[in-house]
């Protein structure tokens, strides 16, 4: 069937003009997005910071402390038992066959440097950070310098996950709300009849519909990113000495996954609305729509799924599947005659 | 030039319309008339290329509806007043009409005067940008019809275009149509107001599911009622009704009060006749016209409601 994008855009142009004319639209368009990502983040990330207990010192011997900065040293063979190491920064080192065991080690960073054959053990590290540097053989780098994560950082990367699905629920529940409106207010003006008419086919008048709404929540979903990745950040970089956010699952997420769903929610909204006739049970079995976004994050909180640079790949390439699916409904939904004689 | 042949449309059980042959010629001003739910909607709709016929097709300008290619040009030549005006509420005449001209594929600088001439001719333009929701009904009719007429289309159907209106606004629109016939437009006109029927349009078809009749409104009087002549006598005698049944050529004689109301088959011919045999009894005939018709009789008749 053809398809020209002029009229797609003609489409567009007019719909995002109604939208500017309809009160409920740019409220939702407007207030859901800001409450999940300043209200939100606030809500969940606060706590987790209070509540986490500061890295204190116990139960270590401390009887010696170690302070500053080491720039282009070589450290061989060197062993640390017992020690607060706190404040200090490794710059252009080269770190051999070392071992740190029952230390504290807090507020460190490692950069331009380089590592190997080292362990810590039986150490708390926190706020610590390593960039720029390599590590070969060596136990638990992670973005922590030589050691494991601390309880308050990993409590804080599950928030952080679950604040991503706030950021998703956004593209699932923007297009169900404007899909209500947009569609059955075109039923019950019954404007839809002239539109009809006119010389465009069928996949131009669905395109329009669909981009109409995709444009703005795409667009919306990003912006909102943004301060909510500020706010994380704001509050969680003291705590731990680096950015938090944005890591690349939640690039993946944001930039990706967000206009996948949004691209799911429009096309099932198409189908459903073209199968009812009031807003409000539009909006109730749009509802739906968010199901697979809560689904997904469930079993990943409770810990079935990882979430993986990997699987959220492959979640992407589900959800791009199931964009297929919805869009091949869709088509089949958004014909002149079925929205006529159904339309009554 | 619109042409159905055997066009027919059927809902699940329901047959909306059936068998339909119908040749309306370019520039010509067609009323279809039918009660509600006659199939007027539906046959326009299928015209329109909305909904596919069920049986049958019809050709628009030679192009074959069922065709999906040529529905696109279908729908290009065509402009259409639906039963709703269906206006988006929210938005200026301007906007309205600038939207469709769009989608019609009208250049810039067409669409700016010929959105500008039909709301300066519709008294319009002064209220161009406040939202339509906000207009009277004869207003929004008369953008709608505006709506229709912006890629200046070929053909122009309209469905009831005066049903919802008070008699003011309906006389506006009807005006604003005759202006359209003028201008040599071919308009299809569904309506169930008879008068409206007569003043706007050249030739009617008379529907319920099927075409009872069509024709101009005298042509259809002269096929369903004959030609009837009446004679005013200063007294009617029953030897006068017996004398004139006994004529070859009379097909039907009534007497009403003091006029007898005859029927023949052609009347330049016979009446001549009948004044010379009432004449010859005696009867004293103080004037002779014609009876004329009118659509209400012709309509009832057909479609048998009274
Ligand atoms: N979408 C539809 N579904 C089922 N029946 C319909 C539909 N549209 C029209 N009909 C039926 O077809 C018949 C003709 O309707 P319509 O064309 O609207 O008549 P009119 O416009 O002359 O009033 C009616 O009996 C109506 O109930
Ligand atoms: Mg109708």
């Amino acid at each position: 069937m053809r398809l020209r994008w002029d009229k797609v855009s003609t489409i567009v142009r007019k719909e995002m003009a109604e939208y500017r004319k309809n009160r409920y639209i740019l409220l939702t368009l407007i207030l859901m997005p800001l409450v999940m990502c300043t209200v939100l983040p606030l809500v969940y990330v606060i706590p987790i910071t209070l509540l986490s207990p500061p890295p204190t010192d116990q139960p270590l011997d401390l009887s010696i402390r170690v302070e500053g900065l080491l720039e282009d040293q070589q450290l061989v063979n060197v062993s640390i038992n017992n020690y607060r190491i706190e404040n200090v920064e490794l710059v252009n080192c080269a770190v051999g066959s070392c071992e740190i065991v029952n230390c504290t080690i807090y507020s460190c960073v490692v950069s331009y440097s380089n590592i190997s054959d080292s362990q810590a053990s039986s150490s708390i590290i926190s706020h610590c950070n390593i960039w720029s540097s390599t590590t070969i053989n060596t136990i638990n780098p992670g973005s922590v310098f030589l050691g494991v994560e601390s309880e308050l950082e990993q409590n804080l990367k599950l928030i952080v996950n679950a604040l991503l699905l706030f950021i998703l629920l956004i593209p699932s529940v923007l297009p169900t709300v404007i899909a209500s409106y947009s569609f059955v207010g075109e039923k019950l003006s019954r404007s839809l009849e002239p539109l009809l008419a006119t010389p465009t086919t069928d996949l131009e008048l669905l395109m329009g519909k669909t981009m109409a709404i995709l444009l703005p929540t795409v667009l919306i979903t990003w912006l909102s990113a943004i301060p909510m990745i500020i706010i994380v950040d704001v509050v969680t970089q003291p705590l731990l000495g680096y950015f938090l956010l944005p890591d690349e699952i939640w690039l993946l997420a944001v930039i990706l996954i967000a206009p996948l769903f949004a691209v799911l929610s429009v096309l099932l909204n198409v189908v459903i609305s073209s199968k009812v006739t009031d807003v409000r049970s539009s909006q109730q079995i749009g509802g739906i729509i968010v199901l697979p976004a809560i689904a997904f994050f469930i079993i990943t909180l409770v810990g079935l799924v990882i979430l993986s640079l990997t699987n959220m790949l492959l979640f992407a390439a589900i959800i791009l599947a199931l964009d297929a699916l919805a869009f091949y409904l869709a088509v089949k939904a958004f014909k002149r005659e079925e929205i006529l004689v159904r339309w009554r | 030039m619109i042409e159905t042949v055997g066009l027919g449309r059927r809902f699940e059980g329901t047959v909306a319309v059936e068998d339909l042959n119908l040749s309306i010629k370019d520039g010509e001003a067609f009323a279809f008339l039918g009660p509600n739910g006659a199939g007027k909607t539906t046959t326009v709709r299928m015209l329109c290329c909305l909904i596919a016929p069920t049986t049958g097709t019809a050709y628009i300008n030679k192009l074959d509806l069922r065709d999906a290619e040529s529905q696109l040009k279908i729908r290009q030549s065509i402009g259409l007043l639906p039963e709703n005006p269906g206006l988006y509420e929210s938005l200026g005449a301007y906007r309205n009409l600038d939207f469709f001209a769009r989608l019609y594929g009208v250049s810039a600088k067409d669409r700016e005067k010929r959105i500008t001439e039909l709301l300066k001719t519709l008294n319009l333009w002064d209220r161009r940008e406040e939202a339509v929701g906000k207009f009277s009904k004869g207003m929004k009719q008369k953008v709608a019809i505006a709506r229709a007429l912006v890629h200046e289309p070929e053909y122009i159907f309209l469905d009831e275009p005066t049903a919802a209106l008070d008699p003011e606004a309906a006389k506006t629109v009807r005006d604003f149509l005759l202006e359209l016939k003028k201008e040599g437009r071919t308009i299809f006109l569904n309506t169930h107001n008879l008068d409206e029927a007569q003043r706007v349009c050249d030739r009617i078809g008379v529907l319920r599911t099927r075409l009872l009749a069509v024709g101009t409104p005298d042509e259809l009087a002269s096929r369903f009622f004959g030609r009837a002549t009446l004679f005013q006598l200063r007294e009617v005698r029953p030897e006068h009704l017996q004398a004139l049944r006994s004529m070859p050529n009379v097909l039907d004689v009534r007497q009403e009060d003091s006029s007898l109301i005859v029927q023949v088959s052609d009347p330049k011919h016979d009446n001549p006749a009948i004044v010379s045999r009432l004449v010859a009894m005696g009867a004293e005939v103080s004037y002779v016209e014609e009876v004329k018709r009118s659509l209400e009789d012709i309509y009832l008749k057909l479609v048998g409601g009274g």
